[in-house]
């Protein structure tokens, strides 16, 4: 590829160069994950979609690694906060301090914390204060940071990946629905297979290192994610497709919802009445057709499909419904829920 | 610009696709339709027809009711469901989406066509679509011209001609039928006749020829059964809804205007011109009469009609030569066996005049009638009757003390001696007919 050439990716990629980087990104990062390949993709997706992801998984699955190895094959800038009960909020958005200038006059200045880079690994993010997770919220929405009545621009692109043990709950913070909602995908690492323990464990106890190479160069990964997320953002939709992600959003609202008032969702789904307290925020749909955005691209496809929704319909949507103690009790979990709502929307398009 | 208008032309042969398509799917939606509703048409029309030829006019109401009520709503549910699969344009793009697993390309380039800013990516979409116009040809999204409802129009069709045939080889066998019978002469005795109210949905094709005396009587036992039928309701609503359905089976069938051939020819004949007088001018005894008559009705059940018209004489199943008919007429003591072909009226087979004798109300047994005193040997076996008498009795205490239990009479079982015989009924015997004439006299008494 001559200077030209990449001169012209950088500005504007075209659907084949989408495909292509992503593939190649995904490639590095499964030189050091073994397994996981629909949580890679679910990651990069929201990467591309311009989101945040949350990743759920039990200990030893290779989250860490995953974030890791993500931010050394994009090249971009990388830091990591471990979530412990005592952290404080200007431990991750920085604070101001004192220092002396030349000539002997003392000045406060700002000190940026582990907030201001491009992608940031909050690890185990529920065994933070509330008010540390908060700390986040302006972050993930609107790229900035707001210390000391001044505000702090991030530089994009801006990725947060937060990780949460689902097994150890004494001593956690459950996240709140907002911050939940700031999330674009909650992805699941899933325990892995007894082959796929076996791969972990030979890539992992020998003296090699997994190899992983950037795919951009240090000077250009910025912008060269940043135009892949333009472009992502140029898909087009059928106004058909936009009201069927809207009316799946809808589906997950139970129909007694008080939100809801007299505007009864047009499908009805046993199971969401049933099981869920309260469902998906409007967020929800943008996630929907920024995930199947993604999809169509890497599809080769310049429009989205119904089927692209229904794919990432459960990345979306999981981690936006809130269930109700009947669920609890009758083992029903947010998946299934997804589910029973694509299968009623589907069904209700035809 | 020519990069432009390139595209242009494209996103036209792309639209102009869709509108085939569009043309196409329409067009089975109005064959579909239109076929099942002539299909339904058809066949309804045919059933009917068919009903109206086969079965009687009750039967045929009901029958014709059905179905066309399954005719109406078969053409309603098939209209609607035309008007459904009627595509607009964006209809036609999703099917050419789907039909084509084209990931809803065509739909978006349909949807973004007029769209005031496009996206970028614009360019990239139509070419990406005209690309595949193969995909969604006209010809590869509904490769049929012809809706597959021609297959139930086509079925109904065939379905009516079956009909058509099989009506028109059974009205030319019914008239080749009644020519026939109509060449002789048919003699009946009025006292083997039911007389009920004609089915004013049959039309008059009888002659009666008969005296004076027993056509009196055929007007009076007319009279009486005219007034049976006018008490009942429900036959006075059954017999508008025959009419209905008669005349409606005339106008299908179109025989009202049809020649149905020459009319029967019926000798009617009286042999007890007494007994018959008495009986018609009692009402009771007249339906006495119905019940055996009912019987011989059902030996004697056929067509034909009186000439006024309220009168349905069923006529005898033997057919006999006038002359003889007559001699058999004023014979009253011989009376011939008649051959029934109904062999379940017992009653009609035991006493061959039974039912003829004007209404007397004879039955087996009842001995009041000398008329019924002989008839063939009974094969009846001794001691398969039995009867039951109720007696009201009321309770006595006939102990000498109040609240003593009253006197409960022993059961006591006394066998029959030698001389002795259970109370059943005797068995018929053969009557030499030197001896008829004695015992006649003996029970007239």
């Amino acid at each position: 590829m001559n200077e030209a050439e990449e001169a012209t990716l950088s500005e504007k990629p075209s659907i084949a160069d989408f495909a292509r980087i992503f593939r190649r990104v995904q490639g590095e990062v499964h030189k050091a994950i073994v397994g996981h390949e629909q949580a890679v993709e679910e990651l990069l997706s929201a990467l591309f979609a311009g989101g945040h992801v949350l990743i759920e998984g039990v200990p030893g699955t290779g989250k860490t690694t995953l974030v890791k190895t993500l931010g050394l094959a994009l090249n971009l800038s990388f830091n990591r906060v471990q979530f412990t009960v005592d952290l404080m909020p200007a431990d991750i958005t920085g604070t101001r301090v004192i220092l002396g200038g030349s000539e002997g006059r003392r000045e406060f200045s700002f000190q940026p914390g582990p907030i201001f880079c491009h992608i940031l690994l909050a690890d185990e993010i529920n065994r933070a204060t509330p008010k540390t997770q908060s700390a986040l919220l302006e972050a993930m929405a609107e790229l900035q940071v707001t210390v000391g009545g001044t505000t702090y621009p991030l530089a994009p692109p801006y990725f947060v990946m937060a990780t949460l043990n689902p097994i150890e709950m004494e001593g956690t913070y459950p996240l709140p629905e907002a911050q939940l909602d700031r999330f674009l995908f909650k992805v699941r690492l899933r325990y892995p297979g007894e082959d796929e323990m076996v791969r972990i464990v030979s890539s992992t106890t020998g003296p090699e290192e997994a190899g992983v190479e950037t795919v951009f160069p240090l000077a250009e990964a910025a912008s060269r994610v940043e135009a892949l997320k333009r472009l992502v953002r140029e898909v087009m939709v059928a106004p058909p497709v936009e009201r069927y992600a809207a009316r799946m959003v809808r589906a997950t609202q139970p129909e007694n919802s008080r939100i809801l008032g007299d505007l009864h969702a047009p499908v009805h789904v046993d199971a969401v009445n049933r099981y869920v307290s309260f469902g998906s925020s409007p967020r929800g749909a943008q996630a929907l057709i920024m995930g199947a955005k993604v999809r169509a691209l890497l599809d080769g496809r310049a429009n989205i499909d119904y089927e692209d929704v229904d794919r990432v319909a459960a990345a979306s949507l999981e981690h936006r419904i809130m269930l109700n103690y009947a669920a609890h009790t009758d083992n029903v979990d947010a998946a299934h829920i997804v589910e029973q709502v694509v299968k009623a929307v589907r069904t209700s398009r035809q | 610009m020519t990069e432009t208008r390139r595209d242009q032309q494209k996103l036209w042969l792309i639209l102009f696709q869709i509108k085939g398509v569009r043309a196409r799917l329409n067009s089975l939606a109005l064959q579909q339709s239109l076929f099942s509703t002539l299909a339904f048409l058809i066949g309804g029309a045919a059933l009917i027809w068919g009903a109206a030829l086969f079965l009687s006019p009750l039967l045929f109401l009901f029958a014709a009711l059905a179905v066309a009520m399954f005719a109406l709503a078969g053409i309603v549910r098939q209209g609607r469901r035309g008007l459904r699969q009627l595509a607009n344009s964006d209809r036609a793009a999703a099917i050419a989406d789907q039909r084509g697993d084209l990931k809803g390309r065509v739909a978006t380039v349909l949807a973004l066509a007029e769209a005031p800013k496009r996206s970028p990516l614009w360019p990239y979409l139509v070419e990406d679509a005209y690309s595949r116009r193969e995909e969604f040809a006209p010809a590869r999204i509904e490769p049929r011209w012809v809706s597959r409802s021609i297959f139930a129009l086509l079925a109904a069709g065939l379905m009516a001609l079956a009909i058509v045939f099989s009506g028109l080889r059974s009205g030319n066998q019914v008239r080749r039928t009644v020519a026939g019978s109509a060449r002789g002469q048919i003699t009946a005795d009025i006292g083997n006749l039911e007389i009920r109210p004609a089915d004013p949905a049959l039309e008059p094709n009888a002659e009666i020829y008969a005296d004076e005396k027993t056509l009196r009587k055929l007007e009076q036992r007319l009279a009486a059964a005219q007034r049976d039928a006018d008490q009942n309701g429900l036959s006075r609503w059954m017999n508008k809804a025959r009419n209905l359905a008669g005349d409606l089976q005339n106008e299908l069938t179109g025989q009202k205007t049809e020649n149905a051939g020459p009319p029967l020819q019926m000798r009617l004949t009286d042999r007890n011109p007494d007994q018959s007088d008495g009986s018609a001018s009692n009402p009771s005894s007249q339906n006495s009469s119905g019940q055996n008559g009912s019987s011989a009705s059902r030996a004697n059940s056929g067509s034909g009609t009186a000439g006024d018209g309220q009168t349905e004489p069923a006529p005898p199943t033997t057919s006999m030569p006038g002359a003889e008919a007559d001699q058999l007429a004023r014979n009253k003591s011989a009376f011939p066996a008649q051959p029934g072909p109904d062999p379940a009226d017992s009653a009609f087979q035991d006493f061959a005049g039974g039912g003829s004798g004007g209404g007397q109300g004879s039955s087996h047994g009842s001995g009041s009638d000398p008329n019924g005193l002989f008839g063939p040997d009974s094969s009846r076996t001794l001691g398969a009757d039995n009867f039951k008498i109720t007696i009201e009795a009321q309770a006595s205490d006939e102990s000498s003390r109040s609240g003593s239990p009253g006197y409960i009479p022993p059961r006591i079982r006394v066998p029959l001696n030698s001389d002795q015989y259970p109370d059943e009924p005797l068995e018929r015997g053969s009557v030499p007919s030197a001896d008829e004439a004695a015992i006649k006299r003996v029970f007239q008494r």
